[in-house]
């Protein structure tokens, strides 16, 4: 039998995200802004034809949103976390395995499932999960995980197709694969991109009749893979546990310059929680806490100033207030007065499972006086955290936290707090 | 929310001799959610719908995946705002109602800026 993929992918997401709830921008331009308020993360298709670039900086575009009256969003993703869990539950119905790929896009083993007609149960599946969740998808099927995801390039970038497209056919492909420049290949970067183009390969047919040995030795293997699975050969395989996280990171520019000590160490406990509570999420623990503190490299006539460090923990932890300590120390180590700090952030590495028996010392003689570990209790406070958002944060984190990056133009939390549900007449 | 359910009477103080007899716990999403990724939550503004016992500040249990028949009481986008009515098709010709005398209905037009959101299958009313 042969294979079947299907690749899910939501348009515009988190422009739809806001869209669901507010119809009445429904065709309207507008579009979403990163952390802080800085650069486009998401585009209507009204701005894309304005010819605005994703990752743009806001001030650079200030006259094309005004002349247009583009409506800006800032990033909401309680919001934006809360509709892909939706999206994500509604696919499952469809493929006995699925892999939630990214927060908008999963990829659906469909052999055996729809053999009769794989364009009719694509739209099926649009159509339900348009329906049931108000977002509105492209469905890419083909035998490969590449071909999928070009597939559903074709679909989202020609409306012919009516947003379902499949490339089993060798015929199609061929037809498609010469029209398309290689750039969009799932995997090709635009530096893999150039290096292509300087040997006359343009379009992805150009690539898909290369001899994979040949590319292996000129690229690497990935890129060989990618060549065979244009010709409908497999190997990537679809991923269905998704991997607990070997690293986290939390970080985030601050919405002015901060100088004093006090104030960066409040944003860092503040970041160790997050990880801390992420950590938890994933039933880990954590060896290794690494912390980042640096001025803006924008600010050319400022004194710039940039570090890191790192500090293996005796005992993996997965206790804030263990990470919170260590943190001090590493910034006592690292913090000078005299700059405008503009970003900092915390990164937990040497991850495992918080049921692995780990190399605790028998007399947990912290070198260090951290806190023991305590892990009912911080079970304890996700889950009154889990019931009243924010409701227990450690002391350390301040009370003010006026480095907050800024999210001004933030919808409500429709979906995920009671006070904020959508309003109907 | 869990609210154990008994079969039995409690004695206090007593070691209960319905102990055993703990059947389920009954979860409020049970009753009134069925596809949760299809439902959502949404507060009422207004008195259109008071007849339907909707009141102002009432929360809609809202069911995106049920197929908006008529009589249903539903969600809908209507010229880029939501509002709540009941669906209805007298003569082949679609109107939204209003359950309050005071509201007009509203006829369903081709060129009517309309998209039916979803279907609300509950109301929660504080009292």
């Amino acid at each position: 039998m042969q294979t079947l993929l299907a690749l899910v992918d939501c348009n515009n997401f988190y422009v739809s995200c806001e869209r669901v709830f507010r119809p009445d921008l429904i065709r309207k331009p507008m579009l979403v802004l990163s952390n802080n308020d800085g650069c486009v993360v998401a585009r209507s298709k009204e701005v894309k034809d304005l010819g605005i670039k994703m990752g743009v900086p806001l001030f650079q575009i200030q006259q094309l949103v005004k002349q247009h009256q583009i409506k800006l969003f800032s990033s909401n993703y309680t919001l934006y976390a809360d509709m892909s869990s939706r999206v994500m539950s509604t696919l499952e119905a469809f493929a006995p395995t699925m892999e939630v790929y990214s927060i908008d896009e999963a990829f659906l083993d469909l052999t055996g499932v729809c053999y009769q007609d794989p364009i009719a149960y694509g739209h099926l599946i649009k159509k339900t999960v348009v329906r049931a969740t108000g977002i509105p998808v492209c469905v890419g099927m083909g035998p490969t995980k590449t071909l999928a995801k070009l597939a559903n390039f074709a679909a989202k970038k020609w409306c012919k197709t009516g947003g379902v497209l499949d490339l089993s056919d060798p015929v199609r492909r061929e037809k498609l694969m010469r029209i398309v420049p290689v750039g969009e290949v799932w995997g090709i970067g635009s530096r893999t991109t150039v290096k292509l183009q300087h040997l006359g390969i343009h379009s992805v047919w150009d690539l898909a009749t290369q001899s994979s040995q040949r590319i292996q030795s000129q690229f690497n293997i990935v890129v060989a893979k990618t060549v065979m699975e244009l010709n409908g050969t497999s190997c990537f395989q679809l991923e269905e546990i998704s991997a607990n996280k070997q690293q986290i990171v939390c970080s985030r520019s601050f919405s002015r310059r901060l100088t004093e000590y006090k104030e960066l160490f409040e944003a860092l406990a503040e970041f160790c929680s997050r990880a801390g509570e992420k950590l938890r999420r994933q039933h880990s623990v954590t060896g290794c806490l690494t912390i980042f503190i640096r001025t803006s490299p924008f600010n050319i006539h400022e004194p710039q100033y940039q570090r890191s460090a790192t500090i293996k923990l005796g005992a993996a932890t997965q206790d804030t207030r263990i990470l919170i300590n260590a943190a001090d120390r590493l910034l006592k180590e690292i913090f000078k007065t005299g700059y405008s700090y503009q970003k900092c952030g915390v990164q937990l590495s040497l991850i495992r499972s918080e049921s692995t028996p780990g190399q605790f010392e028998l007399f947990d003689i912290s070198d260090n006086d951290l806190p023991m570990e305590n892990r009912p209790l911080m079970a304890t406070v996700d889950q009154i955290n889990r019931r009243f958002p924010k409701a227990i944060s450690i002391a350390a984190t301040g009370f003010e936290q006026s480095w907050k990056p800024r999210a001004e133009r933030i919808s409500p939390r429709y979906t995920t707090d009671w006070q904020e549900l959508a309003h109907v007449k | 929310m869990a609210i154990p359910l008994f079969s039995g009477k409690v004695a206090a103080g007593f070691p209960s001799p319905a102990d055993d007899y703990i059947e389920k716990n009954l979860d409020l999403n049970e009753l009134l959610v069925q596809k949760p990724a299809a439902t959502f939550f949404v507060r009422a503004q207004g008195e259109s719908m008071l007849g339907a016992g909707i009141h102002p500040n009432d929360i809609l249990v809202v069911d995106r995946s049920i197929d908006p028949v008529p009589g249903k009481i539903v969600i809908c986008a209507l010229n880029g705002e939501l509002t709540v009515k009941r669906l209805a098709r007298d003569n082949e010709q679609w109107q939204l109602k209003a359950e309050n005398p005071d509201y007009p209905d509203i006829v369903i037009y081709e060129e009517l800026d309309m998209v039916i959101w979803g279907v609300v299958t509950n109301v929660i009313h504080a009292l």
